[in-house]
């Protein structure tokens, strides 16, 4: 089946970060080795002087260029509508896409989406010709607003961003995906494990948005090829057909001439 | 007339614009370097650097490409 966000056709459905690697040169090889089209950035506040960020930069395009990919800016550290709508558009001038990654963050501690600046910003920004890519939280009725104001792409969390405690509330994600069969849903944040994003994608998920469970494993570039075959596999069972689960054992080798069946009707 | 840019507080001639402030605080090769620009929190387009003009306490915020997830 194929992929595509907002009308671009994509080959692989993992989308990295590009944050918290031990080096940039390990960075450039994780994200190519992830197979990812998709690279997610952000813009920030600099001392003139440091150039660290320019490396950074340099070190995507070239990412990007090789990848034939592109670019997801994000409007992480944003805590309302207007600071994040602001972002954005510092972010299409730089970054020459309407693609955003929109994060309005509520709460501090664990970095839970605020679901209300979340649609405000959302509507403003759709109106003035982005396409919004909302992270948000495993929230129904927030997921169908989103998609409601236009948001072809719905990006509901796993768990709350870094913690890699994998998908907190399946029960809730897997209704999104019953009730928005419509909708692309990506799952970003919190996963841990290539198997968390395995049964994203075994869910029916569309994709998989992830970042420090690559960047902080022991081997980030083995561990982007990990996620990127875990992504491919919960792909490819989600189109096989899951066997519908069971309450009861039922045995798989065949009970029929089953050898020494009539010691046990002997025994009546 | 001061300004803050970045946090920093700038001081600027009057009538100074944000393509004033930006060489001011910026060298010349740091003002090669992708950047965007917002004043008092509203995005400022690149175009309108040199015609939008600063008053006393501005906060001008100059941002740069960064890595993200």
């Amino acid at each position: 089946m194929s992929f595509s966000i907002y009308g671009q056709a994509l080959s692989s459905r993992l989308l990295i970060g590009s944050a918290l690697y031990p080096s940039p040169e390990i960075m450039k090889k994780a994200i190519l080795a992830s197979d990812s089209q998709v690279v997610t950035l952000s813009l920030k506040r600099q001392n003139p002087n440091a150039m660290g960020g320019e490396q950074i930069w340099r070190y995507i395009q070239e990412i990007v260029n090789v990848k034939q990919g592109f670019l997801l800016p994000n409007t992480a550290g944003c805590k309302s509508a207007k600071e994040a709508v602001t972002l954005a558009k510092m972010s299409r001038e730089i970054f020459a896409t309407d693609w955003i990654k929109l994060e309005v963050i509520g709460d501090d501690y664990n970095l839970q989406p605020d679901a209300i600046e979340l649609l405000v910003a959302t509507e403003q920004l759709i109106a003035d010709g982005f396409k919004v890519l909302p992270y948000c939280t495993d929230d129904l009725v927030l997921c169908q607003r989103l998609h409601d104001l236009g948001c072809q792409v719905i990006m509901p969390w796993a768990s709350p961003i870094g913690t890699g405690k994998g998908l907190m509330n399946p029960y809730n994600l897997e209704t999104i995906r019953l009730r928005l069969p419509n909708a692309t849903l990506i799952l970003d944040a919190g996963i841990g494990k290539p198997s968390d994003a395995c049964l994203a994608m075994e869910m029916g998920y569309d994709g998989v948005l992830l970042n420090s469970a690559i960047a902080l494993a022991d081997n980030p570039v083995a561990m982007a090829q990990a996620f990127s075959l875990a992504v491919a596999s919960g792909e490819k069972a989600y189109v096989a057909g899951l066997m519908p689960e069971r309450q009861t054992a039922h045995p798989s080798t065949p009970t029929l001439d089953t050898p020494f069946w009539h010691h046990h009707g002997a025994t009546k | 007339m001061n300004i803050f840019i970045n946090g920093e507080q700038v001081s600027l001639f009057e009538q100074a614009s944000v393509a004033d402030a930006l060489q001011q605080y910026l060298t010349e090769q740091q003002q090669a370097l992708t950047f965007a620009v917002a004043l008092n929190s509203d995005f400022v387009a690149n175009s309108d650097y040199a015609t939008t003009c600063l008053t006393e306490h501005d906060t001008l915020d100059v941002l740069f490409p960064i890595q993200g997830g």
